[in-house]
């Protein structure tokens, strides 16, 4: 697929099938998201392809509910964490990206750059899997402490997001975008 | 190009010829950063293009320098960043990503142990912007060791917003190498964590 087409027309899907996905599928698009460049080369992410049913359930209960007008509703992802055959959890190790070797960081972000190198890999990963026919909804909006425990994650990592992955069974709806000329200027911020 | 091909041949490029790129490549890398998803659709980055010699100057001497053992060295990309035509700087709007539907003008309230989200969502945004980049036979290199307050005075970033990272384009006057990966082994496990 033409890079320009995968970038416009992904979307963030929130309806499966339950399609099994093959084992040689996901290491495409786990290859692709270990291509992302990162601080220092250090390469800070870790994924987990869960398809075990029970693990995933367990996951997606620990997603928070969404304050929508002054009412609690799920999340807009939550069932779709189910309907999907695999849910991949991305992980970060710490003290790695944004930090020298002694783990200090370096910028005024802090230890942050974990999330940002994280970032880089999803974007690949999404991208690869529209490429194959796959959706994906990146998903923020959860307990990442209890994923980390339901994971048995080392406490030198911790759990920044996920996505299920599957055979669309809808397509996504484009969400609108700014314009261009909304975020972008030329030599100064104006 | 095709999307696998320019994931994997991507590569940071450290130098550049002094070619002009023409504003139609920088619009096309733009559109693609714009593309890119966010929290609630919230689209916090912000990108300013820079070709005035001048203050590509003053950004370069925001690099910090790298401390060895023994002495300091100047950042890899610094000597890229006075030859290329081009330097792209991404800043976020804060108060935004990660948090919550709050009512507008009301203190942000993030829902997550992440607190703002903004380092995610422009990262999603810039690595759109360097794939279009290389497919369009531009290089790229991500910076971000660099005095993010100081290029926020250069640059006039308002309050309210961060500099987060910048990366110059141009022509490619080397093929990068590619830094070996980890072996997928390492990375990626089924079901727990180590496995
Ligand atoms: C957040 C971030 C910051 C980086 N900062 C620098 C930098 O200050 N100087 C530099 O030469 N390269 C920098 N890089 C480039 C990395 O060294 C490079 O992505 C990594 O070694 C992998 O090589 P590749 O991009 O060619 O695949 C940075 C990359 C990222 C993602
Ligand atoms: C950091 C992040 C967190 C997100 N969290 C959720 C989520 O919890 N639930 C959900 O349904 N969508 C979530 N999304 C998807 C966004 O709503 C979506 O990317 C945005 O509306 C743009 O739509 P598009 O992805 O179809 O282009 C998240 C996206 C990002 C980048």
């Amino acid at each position: 697929m033409d890079i320009f087409e995968a970038i416009k027309n992904r979307r963030s899907i929130r309806h499966y099938k339950s399609d099994p996905i093959d084992d040689k599928v996901i290491q495409t698009v786990l290859e692709a998201a270990h291509w992302a460049p990162s601080w220092g080369n250090a390469q800070c992410w870790r994924f987990i392809v869960v398809r075990d049913k029970k693990i995933k359930s367990e996951v997606a209960d620990t997603l928070f509910k969404v304050t929508v007008d002054n009412e609690k509703v799920e999340n807009a992802a939550a069932g779709s964490m189910k309907q999907a055959p695999v849910l991949i959890v991305v992980c970060a190790e710490t003290g790695k990206a944004g930090c020298n070797e002694e783990g200090v960081p370096v910028t005024n972000k802090g230890g942050y750059w974990f999330m940002f190198d994280i970032a880089l890999a999803v974007q690949n990963l999404l991208l690869a899997a529209y490429a194959v026919g796959l959706g994906t909804v990146i998903v923020g909006g959860f307990d990442a402490d209890k994923v980390a425990q339901i994971l048995n994650m080392p406490k030198e990592y911790t759990v920044v997001t996920m996505t299920p992955l599957g055979v669309p069974d809808s397509k996504g709806q484009v969400s609108p975008r700014k314009k261009l000329s909304e975020v972008m200027y030329y030599e100064k911020f104006k | 190009m095709e999307l696998f091909e320019a994931i994997k041949t991507r590569r940071s490029i450290r130098r550049y010829k002094t070619d002009p790129v023409d504003d139609k490549k920088i619009e096309a890398i733009l559109e693609a950063g714009r593309w890119a998803p966010s929290w609630a659709n919230t689209q916090c980055w912000r990108f300013v293009v820079v070709r005035d010699a001048k203050v590509r100057a003053k950004l370069v001497d925001t690099l910090m320098k790298i401390k060895l053992p023994d002495r300091e060295i100047p950042n890899p990309a610094a000597a890229a960043m006075n030859t290329v035509p081009v330097i792209i700087v991404v800043c976020a709007k804060i108060g935004i990503a990660g948090a919550g539907h709050g009512s507008p003008g009301s203190k942000a309230q993030y829902v997550t142990d992440k607190g703002d989200w903004f380092m995610f969502d422009t990262a999603l945004a810039v690595q759109n912007m360097v794939l279009a980049a290389h497919a369009q036979g531009l290089g790229t290199v991500i910076i971000g060791a660099f005095e993010a307050t100081q290029v926020g005075k250069i640059l006039s970033v308002p309050e309210g917003y961060r500099v987060v990272a910048l990366f110059p384009v141009g022509m490619p006057d080397q093929e990068g190498k590619a830094p070996p990966r980890k072996e997928l082994s390492e990375i990626a496990f089924k079901d727990k964590f180590g496995k």
